[in-house]
């Protein structure tokens, strides 16, 4: 007797075997989908929050771009940390060191406090920035759109 | 074994589903004994049920992939930056200049508020900036109004934790311009539907809007480094010499990108409706100047490119010169005979006039029209000037073009044609957009490569040679070179020029020593109707205002731009000087 003929109780093999897997997979069907959609309202979560953060994301990168504006930066260098920018008469490279050793210095303003000097200081000079607050305008990017700044430029 | 209708139970049901399926498997016997095996009915149902399998299967394997696949590989949206309506504006270094971010706009609709003073305290507190005048039209009318825009994220979180009925919020994209002033004209801003206005933000408007669907920013060519230091500069001049406006435009010359653009008086892009127009005009693009003794390069360029000059060609500007109508005089008059590097160094009004009367009319209008002067400035920017040309080019129109006056034309324009004569000798396409460099562009050839090697030297020469009227732009190791110019303004009160209304500047090129092709910047400091200052001796010419304010610049620039120091040079000076000027580290 051949697979395809046998029968359990009156039915035959294969059918049942074909019934079974039906119904697997009407299950299968069934769990996939459910399964998948909680995993699409996960998605959907995440994806929401993705845009959320985003968009904190683009906003704090604004905000920085306001901060780090080199008019301000420059305005609090000088002022708190006593910095002016390098002039090219401080600026060599490496083979060129020995000719600024033989060369007498070059007259001209007073030089900025170099490197060291500013890793040497910052605990004072960055408590002194915390107190007195940023003395540009520095409104949060926010804020602007809600409040024109106002004031000259130097 | 086989299994009996019986063996279903004795409900109707049971014994009807039992007889049916009896009925079906005595078809397969049925079929048989008719001896039609194409109606086999197990081949039939076996078939049916593959059918049914490969269904279940395609769905199964859809619905799985449809359900976890599609929307995770299609990223819905997330690269792009939040339904922007623009794309992001950053500098050469990506720098942010202007964003679209995401903000809400607050509604009130009073129908459906329950405690209107309660509503009124709460969104006061929670809302600082929320403006009374506003929220009592909101909370008295009968309908959903809008009450304040530009929300950030945080704030509508506050206010939606109150938890009032009746308030409601919309999403709303807002153009920011987190730099404030900084590079401001360039920059440009736009209007509240996404449509760009001015600067880039107009010039570029298509790239800008159809890059925010693809997420992408656009780089300008400016280096916001670069434009900080002259902003700042130019500033510290204008504090000085109080003009009426002043402009500083940093260039590159092989590339034509614009580095640095500044114009004065300025204002903020994020609030330009508050701005007055004066604030809002680009001078660098949108006004035309009659720019005085910097024309003169041009006059010794095209000297030196017919040939009818060579540096050492002697002019006898001894005497003021008559020409037709008028006499020609010097302001800084040397009554010498001046070699050609002199006439460039004195600033000679009537050397520069007999060049021009050499070169005739008919090339110096071809030479102005190859140099882009009687155009507006090729460049992006909408707002670029027509400039005011001689209607008719003869002997009374040379004249006057060759030492600046008779035409008015943009700072931009003259950039460009600046560059031209310091680039080797092509004319640059002028950009604010960022230029790889191996897709930059040589423009027509206007001056031989030789005549653009001389100017290098005659424009050094003017700044390192105590004679030349530039000196204050010199920088120890960078090698600048340039021209002032000082013109003075057309008075329409007195129908004649007037004697104390000038417009000042220094066109500077840095460094001028190497080869043609070798990195090169241009740049300009322009000062309109500028005043003595108690350092200048009562002097507001382009040597006194410009050319420090140039200096300073290029002192600050040019580490950012990697030009480091070199030897001096001191081009047409005689060995005796060499040797003092080298000494004396002027």
């Amino acid at each position: 007797m051949s697979l395809l003929d046998r029968k359990v109780r009156g039915f035959r093999l294969i059918d049942l075997a074909a019934l079974g897997l039906l119904i697997v997979l009407i299950f299968g069907v069934y769990l996939a989908k459910t399964l998948a959609g909680g995993e699409r309202a996960q998605i959907a979560s995440v994806e929401r929050q993705i845009k959320a953060e985003k968009a904190r994301i683009r906003l704090l990168q604004a905000e920085v771009s306001h901060l780090e504006q080199p008019a301000r930066i420059e305005h609090l260098a000088e002022t708190y940390l006593g910095l002016a920018p390098v002039t090219i008469k401080r600026e060599t490279t490496t083979e060129g060191l020995v000719d600024v050793v033989r060369t007498p210095p070059l007259a001209g303003p007073a030089p900025a406090p170099d490197r060291a000097v500013i890793a040497a200081a910052p605990t004072e000079a960055r408590a002194a920035m915390a107190l007195a607050g940023p003395a540009m305008p520095s409104a949060p990017v926010a804020a602007q759109l809600l409040t024109p700044v106002s004031g000259v430029a130097r | 074994m086989s299994l009996g209708q019986n063996s279903f139970g004795s409900s109707p049901l049971s014994r009807w589903l039992g007889a049916w399926v009896w009925r079906l498997e005595h078809a397969f016997e049925r079929a048989r004994a008719s001896g039609r095996a194409e109606d086999d009915t197990r081949i039939r149902i076996f078939f049916v049920l593959a059918l049914f399998a490969a269904g279940f299967l395609t769905l199964a394997f859809g619905a799985t992939r449809a359900s976890l696949m599609s929307d995770a590989h299609q990223g819905s949206g997330i690269s792009v930056p939040l339904g922007a309506a623009r794309a992001d504006l950053v500098d050469r270094n990506g720098q942010l200049l202007a964003a679209d971010l995401l903000h809400y706009g607050l509604y009130l609709d009073p129908r459906e508020i329950w405690d209107t003073e309660e509503t009124r305290r709460a969104l006061r507190a929670a809302v600082p900036a929320l403006s009374p005048v506003r929220l009592e039209r909101a909370l008295r009318g009968n309908r959903r109004t809008f009450v304040v825009g530009a929300l950030t994220p945080e704030v509508r979180a506050r206010v939606h934790e109150l938890g009032l009925p009746g308030v409601s919020f919309e999403p709303e994209q807002r153009r920011v311009y987190p730099l404030g002033r900084t590079g401001a004209h360039i920059i440009g801003f736009a209007d509240s539907g996404g449509e760009g206005l001015s600067g880039a933000e107009l010039a570029l408007n298509e790239e800008i809007r159809s890059g925010a669907s693809a997420g992408a920013a656009v780089p300008l060519s400016i280096d916001l480094r670069v434009q900080a230091a002259l902003e700042d500069e130019l500033y510290q001049a204008v504090g000085e010499f109080t003009p009426k406006g002043a402009v500083g435009i940093v260039l590159n010359v092989h590339t034509g990108e614009i580095l640095g653009m500044a114009s004065y008086p300025t204002f903020e892009p994020g609030h330009a409706n508050t701005a007055s127009d004066d604030a809002r005009l680009n001078r660098a693009a949108a006004s035309v100047f009659e720019m005085g003794s910097t024309f003169k390069a041009f006059t010794v360029a095209m000297g030196l490119d017919t040939g009818v000059a060579t540096p050492g060609t002697t002019y006898d500007a001894r005497e003021p010169m008559h020409v037709g109508y008028r006499t020609i005089k010097d302001y800084h008059a040397a009554r010498a005979i001046l070699t050609l590097v002199e006439v460039f160094q004195h600033s000679s009004n009537i050397g520069s006039t007999r060049i021009g009367l050499a070169v005739g009319p008919e090339r110096v209008s071809r030479y102005f029209d190859a140099l882009g002067l009687t155009k507006p400035a090729q460049v992006e920017l909408i707002e670029s000037a027509r400039p005011l040309t001689p209607r008719k080019w003869d002997t009374d129109a040379v004249v006057s073009v060759s030492y600046g006056h008779g035409m008015n034309i943009s700072p931009l324009a003259l950039s460009r044609a600046m560059a031209a004569l310091v680039n080797g000798g092509t004319m640059p396409t002028l950009t604010i957009r960022k230029v790889e460099p191996e897709r930059v562009a040589k423009g027509p050839r206007v001056i031989s490569e030789k005549t653009s090697q001389t100017m290098l030297q005659i424009m050094r020469s003017n700044v390192s040679d105590p004679i030349g009227s530039g000196g204050k732009a010199d920088v120890a190791g960078l090698n600048v070179g340039g021209k002032t110019g000082t013109g003075e303004k057309y008075d329409p009160a007195i129908r004649g020029y007037s004697g104390s209304k000038q417009i000042s500047s220094f066109a500077a090129v840095f460094p001028t020593d190497g080869p043609t092709s070798a990195p090169r910047y241009f740049v300009l400091i322009l000062m309109d109707e500028p005043h003595p200052s108690a350092n200048s001796y009562g002097y507001s010419t382009g040597g006194w205002v410009g050319a420090p304010a140039a200096g300073k610049v290029i002192e600050r620039i040019a580490p950012f731009l990697g030009v480091q120091r070199r030897p001096e040079t001191y081009p047409f000076a005689r060995p005796k000087e060499v040797t003092e000027l080298a000494g004396g580290g002027r």
